[in-house]
């Protein structure tokens, strides 16, 4: 493959960028490129204001339906001296063009090039988007490396769960949010404001500066050790700390929602408003990164949520409001919360989108009285096949439980249901993998023997098996396991489409094994992983999120090419050497880590947090549900 | 009848009466890069932003009652088109276009509008010709040439397969308000006869009367809207 030819952009005065209409008449969806769409603020481009660009390395559709961005959006756009403006990655056909025509990647908002920003801040939500990091750094006319960059270039740096181990990306951002923006944000630009104000330029003396900021990490004061392929631990620079932690936003109720986001003009992935509910979960599933770094859990109170949900519908003329969290479920009020609005809304020709709940009576009142229309399906996550090896990710649910409100649901006229799993889950054996398909089963039978019992006509059911791959990832009591090999992956999947084969009412559905065992190199990764990702971006790699453009062979040839092996990355790591992730404390402490872990191994049951406080460290942010 | 006159019908049927307010629009600038459902999309959250007492479609799916006269292309923009919004009570059209042109996003407004009471046919249905302008280097000559012309040849897909139409018989008039790089014409629309302005611009290239190029920057505003049989045409506002 050709090297991508880079852009030549040098623009020291504002201009503003205009897109040919040829080029955009030419692209897929135009309006994408055009901004323009209510809600959007435009502020005044001027030396007083600390300017930010939200950068979302994916399509403009995805990245409008992002929490994160509309939230941000308001902080940064909420003081006289701040202002934010958004970028997204281009689709291929545009990145074409825009490289043709010589167009630098701008700003929806004021049509800026990205390189007249103060601060290009990314907000990285999934590991395969780095590559369109790269691909807007470099449209924008921004030095790829954070050594590159002169005094006047952007500060450039991450947001978003990512960041938890940001190294494979540290050597191209300046700077790293640990945990929640919303209160950093401001903390960061106004630090850049006052350098800015002051008239002076000493970009080093500024990073140093950013550094002693509680919860940002300046990668370039952190320079990695490694002994015979082996991570060491950091040579750390004078003045940096040497863990940097994790910010939360104590009180939710407090913060300042988006209750007038964006709203965007072209069709987006989910064209509905947000509401998130709570931060966090209680639940403490082992192999769930999100179910640790946003701990502890933290609660919206009813009254607020209520009143934003209502008001978010009127601002913005969205006809679906979606309920958000990690577990929602578990909101302790979710009964009167969606009753208010349901009353609400059935009245304004609005509906409330609910995202998959536990199964139970309440859960089935609930999606009736909120899809007046059709039944929709239900849905499950057992993760695993077996009740031992549900145990040993501490995944609460037993198959008597999912039986019994099966029936239930079952007798109340669904038909549809989706089972999610996932492979390649420590300690897991064949019997276990077997267990999927056998739930599946017998979930098939129970149906008919349900409708036979009650002398209803059966329909044809739709019953759905997912499997996805588990992936190793730091701050989680699995963050030293072995990751399954592509041909393990593979053969376990194999074993489930053969067992599943006859049963014409199940359908079986697997994902790409290749991206999820790349994923995972990034997910454990080292900054040897640096430039192995530039020389993939140049060699034509974006959009590795999207299976039609990921690109494996290529991949793998370059990981070797560095030398690097991709068991460097994927092996078991003994729980006593040092890891990349070492200097971040996103407040859950490693031996409760090690805790959990052993407690895996004898498949052993932890509480989850409501019921008892298992003392993970989080509660040194004095917030939520800990004592 | 399709679809959307269907539920209209379904509609009409369970309520007594049905207020229309038809108003007269303009799109420039960024949201004439959306297509014809989003476009709708935007002026349904408008109009729910707005509070106004929008009638539903009956059935599961309720959706607002809006129709627009004539759908309109990605990168097109307009100075004459009209949509149809039903209201539950009689609404005064002023005060819709006030409310609206409030919620609705930079680069759209309803310029006027009128009330409409129980309207016979749907709107779309009324529109017969319309007026377009083309503004690109150049441009003027060789569009008026074509009038001069017998026919016009140029390639269409039809059923996957290429067939050559005429699109002569489609062309009306050019109107005297042209400039040398800003050709105005009218030609038919609607659902029965209609010519594209991009169908136009290719059988121009085709005809090696323009240059590829300088067609892909051609800016187009659709002018006007009529209904009636030519050359007895009328304004849309009055025709129900
Ligand atoms: S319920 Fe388990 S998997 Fe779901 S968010 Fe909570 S910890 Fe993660
Ligand atoms: S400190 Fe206790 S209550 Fe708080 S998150 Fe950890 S386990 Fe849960």
């Amino acid at each position: 493959m050709e090297t991508r030819p880079l852009l030549i952009y040098n623009s020291d005065m504002h201009e503003e960028v205009k897109v040919p209409h040829s080029v955009l008449m030419s692209v897929e969806s135009p309006g994408r490129y055009v901004g323009g769409e209510k809600n959007q603020i435009v502020k005044p481009i001027d030396d007083s204001i600390v300017r930010t660009v939200f950068c979302f390395p994916d399509v403009y559709e995805i990245g409008m339906s992002n929490l994160a961005l509309q939230i941000l959006y308001k902080v940064l756009n909420g003081p006289e001296w701040s202002s934010c403006e958004r970028a997204f990655s281009p689709w291929p056909d545009m990145d074409k063009k825009m490289r043709e025509h010589n167009i630098p990647l701008y700003s929806l908002e004021t049509k800026s090039p990205l390189n007249e920003f103060d601060v290009i801040a990314f907000s990285l939500g999934y590991e395969m988007c780095f590559t369109n990091v790269l691909q807007m750094l470099d449209l924008g006319g921004v030095p790829l490396l954070s050594k590159d960059r002169k005094d006047s270039d952007p500060v450039v740096v991450a947001g978003g769960p990512v960041t938890c181990n940001i190294e494979p990306m540290a050597d191209f951002f300046d700077a790293a949010f640990i945990g929640e923006g919303e209160e950093v944000d401001l903390e960061f630009t106004r630090v850049i404001k006052e350098f800015k104000d002051s008239g002076k330029k000493d970009r080093k003396a500024l990073l140093k500066r950013l550094a002693s900021i509680d919860g940002v990490y300046v990668p370039g004061l952190y320079t990695p050790k490694f002994e015979n392929g082996k991570f060491k631990g950091y040579d750390i620079e004078d003045g940096a700390p040497a863990t940097v932690h994790k910010r939360i936003v104590k009180d939710l109720d407090s913060v300042d929602y988006p209750l007038s986001p964006v709203v965007p003009n072209n069709n987006v992935v989910h064209d509905r408003a947000y509401l998130e509910l709570f931060r966090g979960c209680i639940r403490g599933c082992r192999f769930c990164q999100a179910g640790y770094l946003y701990r502890p859990v933290r609660e919206k109170s009813m009254k607020t949520l209520c009143e934003q949900g209502i008001t978010i519908m009127n601002n913005t003329g969205y006809d679906e409001l979606g309920i958000l969290s990690l577990s929602t479920s578990d909101y302790s009020e979710l009964g009167p919360l969606t009753d208010g609005l349901l009353e609400v809304f059935n009245k304004q020709h609005s509906s409330l989108s609910l995202p998959s709940l536990r199964i139970d009576n309440f859960a089935l009142d609930l999606m009736e009285k909120a899809s007046q229309t059709r039944k929709t399906g239900l849905t499950f996550a057992p993760e695993a096949g077996t009740q031992r090896l549900r145990d040993v990710i501490n995944k609460g649910i037993c198959e008597d439980d999912i039986m019994s409100s099966l029936e239930l649901a079952f007798k109340g006229g669904w038909s549809t249901v989706k089972l999610y799993f996932m492979l390649g889950l420590p300690t897991e054996t064949m019997e276990d993998v077997e267990g999927i398909a056998n739930l599946a089963i017998k979930i098939e039978k129970l149906y008919f023997d349900t409708m036979r019992s009650i002398g209803a006509k059966p329909r044809k059911p739709e019953i759905t098996v997912s499997t996805s791959m588990f992936i190793p990832k730091p701050f989680t009591p699995f963050e030293w396991e072995d990751q399954n090999t592509e041909e393990e992956f593979i053969q376990k999947q194999t074993t489930i489409r053969n067992m599943l084969k006859k049963h014409r009412n199940i359908r079986y559905i697997w994902h790409d094994v290749k991206t999820s065992c790349w994923e995972g190199i990034y997910a454990r990764g080292d900054r040897r992983l640096c430039p192995v990702i530039l020389e993939g971006y140049k060699k034509g790699s974006i959009f590795d999120a999207w299976d039609q453009f990921f690109d494996y062979g290529l991949w793998t040839q370059i990981l070797h090419d560095h030398g690097l092996k991709w068991e460097d990355y994927t092996r078991g790591r003994d729980v006593d050497d040092p890891l990349p992730w070492d200097n971040i404390d996103v407040g859950v402490r490693k031996d409760f880590l090690k805790r959990e872990r052993e407690k895996a191994y004898k498949e052993q049951i932890t509480p989850n947090c409501r019921q008892q406080c298992s003392g993970c460290g989080a509660t040194c942010y004095k917030a939520g549900i800990c004592p | 009848m399709n679809a959307q006159e269907q539920l209209r019908e379904m509609t009409r049927k369970q309520h007594q009466h049905e207020y229309v307010c038809r108003g007269l629009f303009e799109r420039k600038g960024a949201l004439s890069y959306i297509g014809h459902l989003d476009l709708k999309a935007v002026f349904e959250r408008a109009l729910r932003r707005a509070g106004l007492p929008i009638l539903y479609s009956q059935g599961f799916n309720p959706r607002p009652m809006i129709v627009f006269a004539l759908p309109l292309g990605v990168g097109i923009d307009t100075e004459g088109d009209w949509l149809d919004v039903s209201m539950e009570v009689p609404f005064d059209p002023d005060e819709y276009v006030r409310r609206i042109n409030a919620e609705l996003p930079e680069g759209l407004k309803v310029i006027r509008a009128v009330s409409i009471d129980e309207p016979q046919n749907s709107i779309m249905s009324v529109v017969t010709c319309a007026e377009y302008r083309i503004e690109a280097k150049g441009i003027t000559k060789p569009v008026l040439d074509l009038f001069s012309k017998q026919e016009v040849i140029t390639m269409k897909k039809s059923k996957g397969r290429e067939i050559e139409v005429d699109i002569r018989p489609l062309l009306i008039k050019p109107l005297t308000s042209s400039t040398p790089d800003s050709v105005e014409y009218m030609c038919y629309a609607g659902s029965t006869k209609n010519l594209r302005p991009d169908v136009l611009l290719k059988a121009l290239c085709e005809s090696g009367g323009f240059s590829k190029e300088e067609a892909d920057e051609a800016r187009v505003t659709r002018i006007a809207l009529y209904g009636g049989e030519y050359p007895d045409i009328s304004a849309i506002e009055g025709l129900t």
